[in-house]
């Protein structure tokens, strides 16, 4: 089990670093925050589960989307 | 371009196993000392049957005092470059996802079912950070993980328009925040003089005090952090919000 949510973890970590869309990357960074969660509750640290969870899908997804609002779209074609 | 993406990303990764691999693969046992204490004494010593919070508001406090200027410091830097980027560019704050309706433009796409759903769900998630903050010293959680989730309530009452709340009101969470943070500096000052001195620990003989003083740092921490990532979440999504 630990197996199998790590490398889920991993794929989406490369996911989010090759993804075209910025948008696309921080879901798949929340999405590895909730992983982590999964996984620090099977080896019986509920703290940091929460901590992770709240921190990690809550706070700092908010923060990643109003960073990209601010930015604009740079590709190689324009 | 894409392949050497790739590789670089397989190289890191490779690197950073390679780094890792030897505490992986040593036969040498994890020191038992420091776990062992914790284990037989935190609670008689704190009063916390949560281990982990009687470690960073016990035994730790003077840490956890420097974890909150940290904090502190890195909220003060945000909202300062917020405030100048503000007053940049102060025509073009029209944003769809700005807080106040009128700041919008017109052809936003946006519905009421997100502004009803968060003003449902927001005073629940208000309860389940106060209760997480509350009980950090008997169940998993503690005053960060309660403030974190108490922030996220309230930038959802702020989403919101049904709810009419003065906990959105930027003067009202700074006030807050400013008079949670005076009572954790009295708080960890005063704690001193209880115990041996300066930089030590409220693990004390009676169990009952060093409880009571963990759950009121747990209730300031709490207060502090939430007021503080709430007031910068809020000035992210188009400063002030006056219900």
């Amino acid at each position: 089990m630990n197996i199998l949510l790590l490398s889920l973890i991993l794929c989406l970590a490369i996911f989010s670093l090759i993804a075209k869309d910025l948008l696309h990357s921080i879901i798949a960074l929340s999405a590895i925050s909730i992983l982590s969660a999964l996984l620090f509750t099977f080896l019986k640290a509920p703290d940091v589960a929460i901590t992770e969870a709240a921190v990690g899908v809550g706070v700092s997804t908010i923060i990643y989307v109003w960073a990209i609002r601010h930015t604009k779209r740079k590709d190689e074609e324009k | 371009m894409k392949k050497t993406s790739f590789f670089k990303i397989f190289l890191t990764t490779f690197i950073i196993s390679l780094a890792v691999l030897p505490i992986i693969l040593s036969n040498k046992s994890w020191p038992t000392l420091a776990r062992d204490y914790l284990f037989n004494q935190a609670f008689n010593e704190t009063g916390a049957s949560n281990t982990v919070s009687s470690i960073y508001l016990g035994y730790r406090l003077m840490d956890t005092l420097g974890e909150t200027l940290v904090l502190l410091v890195a909220i003060t830097g945000t909202m300062s470059i917020l405030l100048n980027l503000h007053k940049q560019t102060l025509e073009s704050v029209e944003t769809e996802s700005s807080l106040s309706p009128e700041k919008r433009p017109q052809n936003a796409l946006r519905t009421n079912l997100v502004e009803v759903v968060a003003s449902k769900l927001g005073p629940i998630i208000l309860l389940f950070g106060l209760y997480v903050m509350l009980y950090g010293h008997i169940s998993p959680g503690g005053g960060f993980q309660g403030g974190v989730i108490v922030a996220s309530a309230i930038v959802f009452l702020a989403l919101g328009t049904e709810v009419k709340t003065k906990l959105t009101n930027s003067v009202v969470l700074s006030r807050i925040e400013a008079f949670s943070f005076i009572s954790l500096i009295l708080v960890t000052t005063y704690v001193v003089f209880f115990t041996d001195g300066f930089f030590s620990s409220i693990a004390t003989d009676s169990p009952f005090v060093s409880a009571s003083i963990i759950i009121l740092l747990n209730i300031i921490i709490g207060l502090k952090v939430g007021t503080s990532l709430a007031v910068m979440i809020i000035a992210m999504m188009g400063g002030q919000h006056a219900h």
